[in-house]
Parts: structure tokens; sequence; C-alpha cells
């Protein structure tokens, strides 16, 4: 399926706003994900993971908040202070 | 070490997609050119309800067709048959069509010249749905051979869809299709959606699905960009 693009969608995303604040270290992203979003949440873990490899989200982890509808939005940053 | 701090961002994970196609449709829109995407399981029949639809409007309009698919340029070179300009987006492995490829595959195409622009994603109901293309209509096709239950089984691709297409109806009576089920199943996922019902193969339907295609019936929501992902999905 799909997740593999949303998770390289996510990491284009976090890249850009982690770039708009200097660069900090990443220790987590939140993502919130509807119901009828299309999209599984276990796969898009594994893809998150290998598809950080390399980049600013090397080492991080996606925590996913199940919603209803058809939301898929990065919610928040956990960045070092 | 201080703790990592949370800094709340709402961002949209589809909003670079989404920016490229507002840019193609304002694009679409200054060139006067109508794009209409099609959307379904593999095997629907997308690219016999497309080689139709281009074959009669060639004489009046001018038509062009760009068709996605993970290998082989097969439905290209069919749709060349129509003789209409044709192109064709080989996705390897992704299993849907985005904004920036169809802004790739048209990057040296005049628009100016086209009327109708038709898109034809990968064959798939689930992937497609999160990418805009930058269509003014989104159509979904559901054949008679696949059953009536596709709306409720993929109800994000019909909701993210503004007309839907049943196809193969001379092949109905065959295959048992239960014409009021569907009819149900769609109406369960998108209340008050356009249909229609057509085959390529004998003609039937192809007239009411060309007023839909010109804009000419009525029924038809183009909104489709302002509606999705906005909440307006039909929650439940």
């Amino acid at each position: 399926m799909h997740e593999l693009s949303i998770a390289l969608s996510i990491i284009d995303g976090v890249t850009d706003e982690l770039q708009a604040r200097g660069g900090p270290k990443l220790h987590a992203v939140h993502l919130q994900l509807g119901s009828l979003a299309g999209v599984v949440k276990e796969a898009l873990l594994f893809a998150y993971d290998v598809a950080c490899e390399g980049t600013l989200l090397a080492g991080s982890r996606l925590i996913i908040a199940e919603s209803e509808g058809t939301a898929l939005q990065i919610t928040g940053l956990e960045i070092d202070a | 070490m201080s703790e990592p701090r949370l800094v709340e961002i709402r961002r949209n994970v589809f909003k670079k997609n989404d920016l490229l196609a507002r840019e193609l449709r304002h694009r679409f829109a200054d060139a006067g050119t109508r794009v209409i995407s099609l959307v379904s399981s593999p095997g629907s029949g997308k690219t016999a309800l497309l080689e139709q639809t281009l074959t009669s409007l060639r004489e009046r309009y001018r038509v062009a067709a760009l068709v996605g698919d993970l290998a082989t340029d097969n439905d290209a070179t069919r749709l060349a048959r129509a003789r209409v300009p044709v192109r064709q987006i080989t996705t390897g492995t992704i299993c849907h069509l985005d904004a920036e490829m169809v802004a790739g595959a048209l990057s040296d195409w005049n628009l100016a010249g086209l009327d109708f622009l038709f898109i034809e994603n990968v064959g798939n109901l689930v992937c497609p749905s999160s990418y805009d293309l930058g269509e003014a209509l989104r159509v979904v096709l559901m054949s008679v051979t696949e059953g009536e239950e596709k709306p409720r089984k993929y109800p994000t691709i019909f909701n993210s869809a503004d007309v839907a297409v049943i196809t193969k109806i001379d092949l109905a009576a065959a295959v048992e299709f239960d014409r009021a089920a569907a009819l149900a199943s769609i109406e369960a996922v998108r209340d008050g959606m356009r249909v229609c019902e057509v085959s390529a193969r004998t003609g039937e339907g192809i007239d009411d699905w060309l007023a839909v295609v010109e804009g000419s019936a009525p029924d038809v929501q183009t909104s489709r960009h302002d509606r999705c992902r906005d909440g307006a999905f039909k929650e439940r």
C-alpha cells in the first residue's frame, strides 16, 4: 500500500519544520490519524522506521493518535529544549 | 540533559501535494481545460470507458489523456487508437498518481490547446484517494462483475469522488448484478452522489456519461478540493 509514500511525506514535512527551527534534535513526531484516512497504523510505523534512516528524523519515534474522520496531520514534535 | 519539549504544530501530511494540486488547478482553469480523473480497482474498465469517451469527444473537442500504471505502456498504446494525444506515467512500484507526477508529465504540454484532459489513475481503490491531482472532477468506476459492495468496502475513495460510474452493464444479467443493492451501497457512503450506468462495449448509457463529462448534466459537484480533508467527509 502507500504507507511508504505517506512516511516520506511526513519526513518532508517534519524536515521543513525542523529546519525552520534551526535543526534541533528530534525525539518524536506526533501524528493524528483518522480512521477514514486510508492508512494502516502498523504499516505506517514500519515504513516510518525504514524511511527515516539517513534523515534528520533518524532514531525518532512516531506516536500515532487515532481519531475519527480523514485527518492525517502532524500535530507535534518533541525536540531538544 | 534537559527533557525534550513538545512543540505543537498543525501540518497536513499532504500539504506539499495539496499545494501543487492547487497550482495545477489554477493552471487548468487558466488554460480552460476541464480535467477529469478516473479511479477504480484494476479491471473495472477505466481504459475501455476512456477509449470510448475520447473517440466520442474528439470530433467536437480537443482532448488528451494521461494514464498511470505500475508497469507497461499497454493502456497508452490502446488509447492512442482513439487518435488523440496520450501520455503514460509509469509509476514503478508506487500505487497511485500524485500531483508531482501529473505536473511532471504535463510540463511541456500546451494546455491552452486542450478542452478536456483525462487522467487515468493506477488501478487501486485505496491509495489514490489521498492525492489531489488538481482535477475538476474525480470519477470512481465499479463494474457489475465486482459485486455491489465496493462503495461500503472502500468508502474513502467513493467519498473523495464526485461521480460514480457503474460499468459493464451489458453483463449485469449474466452476473446477477443487484442494481438496487449497488445504488444503496453508493447512497450509504455518499448521499446524493451522481451515478452513471454504462457499457463501453454496447454504448448504453454513454450519452448520460458524456453529459457529465461536458458539465451539462445536473447534480455534479465540482468542489472536491474544498470538500476533501476539510472534515466534510461523511463521518461514521
